[in-house]
């Protein structure tokens, strides 16, 4: 029996991985590393696919969450410190993009990955808790726990550049 | 003036999140796309090969089945496993056995002894003695 090929239509899966590995490690060459790792390890084990288990993509995103777990622990995340490196005259959303990266790159392992999930790779909760052995009703309060200690961040961040602001006039 | 100071209120953090998230570049994209491509194709050609020995196998055994070739060479395979099993086992060693009632019946022919038979004396009442012999005894 023939089975359905799991990257058929790659373009769109390529984006959802990358965005998902970029919010966990930092947008950058180890994203992109762990993303070429990600599609040799899913062409090496494709006809492991199973349909009836989920979309592609949630397959594509298990095998990326292993290749990040895997290397992670040697791998700072790359926007820390961006800030400093922010021109002013960078278009609003090159700056934005930086923004969330490094405030993203403030929250901890488990919150940077269930955004990265919810955000990065636009998975449901539903998916991210099939994803991640746990229920939907949990995945969505982690969730909605991570959004406000991110928000906190973004609000440290407005009250530290008013400070400089000010201090610079 | 930076991004976080032109900020409205409220801010809209999952927009936000979604609007910032990170994109590869197109290299990344391409040179993926490519290889994916690449080995999909071989894939796509393996099995369409794979696909046409078995559609040509299915014709042929369909052609042969409708003029007697499949029994007839079911059969044939029957002979040559038949014939490969008396080459290969072992002989059966047959026991003979040495007390049965066929072999009392057809077996070899035994010597009968040969009765002895007791020369009679000379004399007087040799030759009543061997008729008491043959004859039972008188019970009265």
């Amino acid at each position: 029996m023939l089975r359905r090929d799991p990257l058929a239509n790659p373009e769109p899966l390529i984006r959802r991985v990358y965005a998902y590995v970029a919010y966990r490690v930092g947008d950058g060459p180890d994203a992109e590393d762990l993303t070429s790792e990600t599609f040799e390890r899913a062409l090496r084990y494709r006809k492991s696919y199973d349909p009836r288990k989920g979309e592609p993509v949630a397959w594509l995103l298990g095998i990326a969450k292993r290749c990040v777990d895997g290397r992670g622990a040697r791998m700072e995340f790359a926007s820390e410190g961006a800030d400093e490196a922010i021109p002013s005259d960078l278009e609003e959303d090159t700056v934005r993009r930086l923004t969330v990266a490094r405030a993203v790159g403030t929250l901890d392992e488990r919150d940077r990955e269930l955004i990265a999930l919810r955000y990065g790779a636009d998975l449901t909760a539903r998916q991210i808790a099939e994803l991640l052995g746990a229920r939907t009703n949990a995945i969505e309060v982690a969730l909605h726990r991570a959004l406000g200690r991110l928000r906190e961040t973004f609000a440290i961040d407005d009250e530290a550049a008013v400070r400089k602001h000010e201090a610079s006039r | 003036m930076r991004y976080w100071r032109r900020r409205q209120v409220p801010f809209d953090l999952e927009a936000e999140l979604k609007a910032a998230r990170p994109e590869p570049s197109p290299d990344l994209v391409h040179r993926l796309e490519a290889r994916l491509r690449t080995s999909g194709r071989t894939r796509a050609g393996s099995s369409l090969r794979v696909a046409f020995v078995g559609a040509l196998t299915a014709v042929m055994l369909m052609a042969l089945a409708s003029v007697g070739g499949v029994g007839y060479a079911a059969s044939a395979g029957r002979d040559a496993v038949v014939s490969v099993k008396r080459v290969v086992t072992p002989k059966r060693v047959v026991r003979v056995l040495k007390q049965s009632p066929a072999i009392d019946q057809y077996g070899p022919k035994k010597k009968k002894k040969a009765k002895k038979v007791k020369k009679a004396k000379k004399g007087k009442g040799a030759k009543g003695r061997v008729r008491a012999r043959t004859r039972p005894p008188f019970t009265g």
